[in-house]
């Protein structure tokens, strides 16, 4: 535990010493939430809708700025394999788990702060959460391991290409993992029957879902809990294959 | 002596990317206390096999031990074992000198009390100790940071060193400054060093022994005085105006020293008893009517021993071996 511990502490430092690589993702994800409320506010209006739009929309803030964190996972790695400290890191006892672990963790973390940040600025413009601070504490958690999912996923290209562009190019993954799904409206507005097989086959649904019924619905306790292990699940299977790259890199560096 | 007692022990270590054979089947032993030089041209496969030692690349065929462990199954003890100070440097540009060591100390379970003492131990035998303690590391020159990165190495204590070419790149002062760490780290606590160089002077000075390796397979092996006298007992050097008049000269001289070597417009004959040979060296290349630019006779060096197993310089140059 001792050298994940010590190797998240330095991933922080690293990036708390480079604000600019997280200053920008805190901004756009405020603003994400502060045009898509604004801009799409009428939703709400529609017959049966429930709840604010603001909970429902802010769910899709949080997830896009995962989007940042995985970016900032996958860069650092790529940092430090550039710089050779990674091989540095791979020549100490320490298991490799923790040297991949460091860098994902830390992005997750940050991913959270940013999520605070984007929930205060939504109370500032009125949102009530249905579930309270115990449900406020299950977003922040959700958000937290679906941080993880795309950070892990980040390093695996990282570990693979060894190339930052095609990291940065790999992220774009991410976005119909974003938007094909209900992410702008409920999915009884949803008629295209591609959009709805996609949205069911796609994992974010299920965080969308979980986060939106903690954030507006009440304690839907069946929804919150597919939320959570649909996210768990995610973040496995990804960080089972960033292990298995680092892993491999071992093998197979020139 | 056992494998198991030896700090480097390899048998038909072999690594290959595609079809190309970077190390091929090395059997190579080093002692407890040794400085084991290993030299080779760009290439030749000096780094694939330290990484093949120190565990971060997999051998495609053999064995090897390193202070005891298997560097395959035993990858982790191998580690807490061995030192490393790779070609390039591995540093967080974005940390402090002291940081990076503590954080290096603590990976390998110093407590922090301790982490944070080595760290200043090491700041001050490496010289960096002035430096002050808030300049991260990217801001350091070239010769800091690889003073950090053999402090890096040392975190643990290690029994055996690894360096693969410590000084490449290094200005004359800052090369000196790491020959005397490494002397005084075997000589005072003993430790085992491995060494990879380019610089056969280098190699000179500080191995015990020495191995040239060429196109992935041990070329040569013994003490640096042995592997000189192979060569010959004296060298007459030969300045040529260009290196077609050095490649005659060669030719002219073959009856008289049937080993030679060549690089640029230099010809190098490798022979006994120098004195006499020189006035005759003289009269057939006038005879030729090549005109000298001058003439000295040396002891031979690695560089010689080199040119002679791999047929070129360190650093690549042409040269041109005939034997008999």
């Amino acid at each position: 535990m001792t050298d994940i511990l010590l190797l998240v502490g330095r991933a922080l430092r690293d990036v708390l010493r480079q604000p600019t690589a997280v200053v920008p993702n805190i901004a756009i994800s405020l603003f994400f939430l502060f045009v898509y409320n604004s801009g799409l506010l009428s939703v709400s209006r529609l017959p049966g809708f429930r709840g604010s739009y603001l909970g429902f929309i802010l769910p899709v803030s949080i997830v896009s700025a995962a989007v940042g964190g995985a970016g900032l996972a996958g860069q650092t790695l790529i940092r430090d394999i550039t710089d050779g400290y990674f091989t540095k890191l791979l020549l100490t006892p320490t298991r490799r788990l923790a040297v991949i672990w460091g860098p994902m963790v830390a992005s997750a973390v940050v991913l959270t702060v940013q999520v605070v940040a984007v929930v205060a600025l939504a109370l500032a413009m009125g949102l009530r959460i249905a579930t309270g601070p115990a449900g406020f504490l299950l977003v922040l958690l959700l958000a937290f391991l679906w941080g993880m999912g795309f950070a892990g996923y980040a390093a695996f290209v990282a570990l693979r290409t060894r190339n930052a562009a095609a990291a940065q190019a790999a992220t774009f993954a991410f976005f119909p993992l974003i938007f094909l799904s209900y992410t702008f409206v409920p999915q009884e507005y949803v008629t295209a029957a591609w959009l709805r097989a996609a949205a069911t086959v796609n994992p974010t649904t299920y965080v969308f879902d979980a986060m939106r019924a903690l954030l507006n619905g009440g304690w839907d306790t069946g929804t919150v809990a597919t939320g959570l292990a649909v996210t768990l699940g995610f973040a496995t299977l990804t960080g089972v294959l960033a292990l298995w790259a680092a892993r491999a890199a071992t093998r197979t560096a020139a | 002596m056992p494998d198991g007692d030896r700090s480097i022990a390899t048998r038909a270590l072999t690594r290959r990317f595609g079809d190309l054979v970077a190390v091929d089947a090395v059997d190579l032993e080093v002692a407890p206390g040794e400085v084991f030089g290993f030299l080779g041209p760009n290439g030749a496969g000096k780094s694939t096999l330290v990484r093949m030692l120190t565990t971060i690349l997999a051998p495609s065929a053999g064995s090897a031990r390193v202070a005891g462990h298997d560097v395959v199954h035993e990858a982790g003890a191998v580690r807490r074992a061995i030192g490393v100070a790779l070609q390039e440097v591995g540093l967080d540009p974005l940390m402090t000198a002291r940081e990076l060591l503590t954080l290096q100390a603590r990976l390998f379970d110093a407590g922090r009390a301790e982490a944070a003492a080595r760290a200043e131990r090491l700041l001050a035998m490496v010289g960096l100790d002035e430096v002050p303690p808030a300049t991260r590391v990217g801001t350091y020159s070239g010769g800091m940071k690889r003073r950090l990165d053999l402090a890096l190495a040392l975190v643990h204590d290690p029994r055996v060193l690894f360096l693969d070419e410590p000084t490449t790149g290094l200005d004359p002062a800052s090369r000196a400054a790491i020959w005397r760490e490494v002397r005084r780290l075997n000589e005072e606590d003993g430790v085992t060093i491995f060494l990879t160089t380019q610089y056969l002077e280098e190699a000179d000075r500080l191995a015990d022994r020495v191995a040239i390796i060429d196109r992935g397979r041990i070329a040569a092996l013994g003490t640096p005085a042995s592997l000189k006298a192979e060569v010959g007992e004296e060298v007459v050097e030969l300045e040529l105006p260009d290196p077609d008049a050095a490649r005659r000269a060669a030719d002219v001289l073959a009856g008289l020293a049937p080993r030679r070597s060549l690089s640029g417009a230099r010809a190098r004959l490798y022979v006994t008893g120098a004195a006499a040979l020189v006035p005759e060296v003289v009269r057939r290349l006038d005879a030729a009517g090549l005109p000298l630019r001058g003439l000295s006779v040396t002891q031979p060096t690695l560089d010689d021993v080199f040119l002679r197993v791999t047929g070129s310089g360190p650093a690549g140059a042409e040269a041109k071996e005939a034997t008999p």
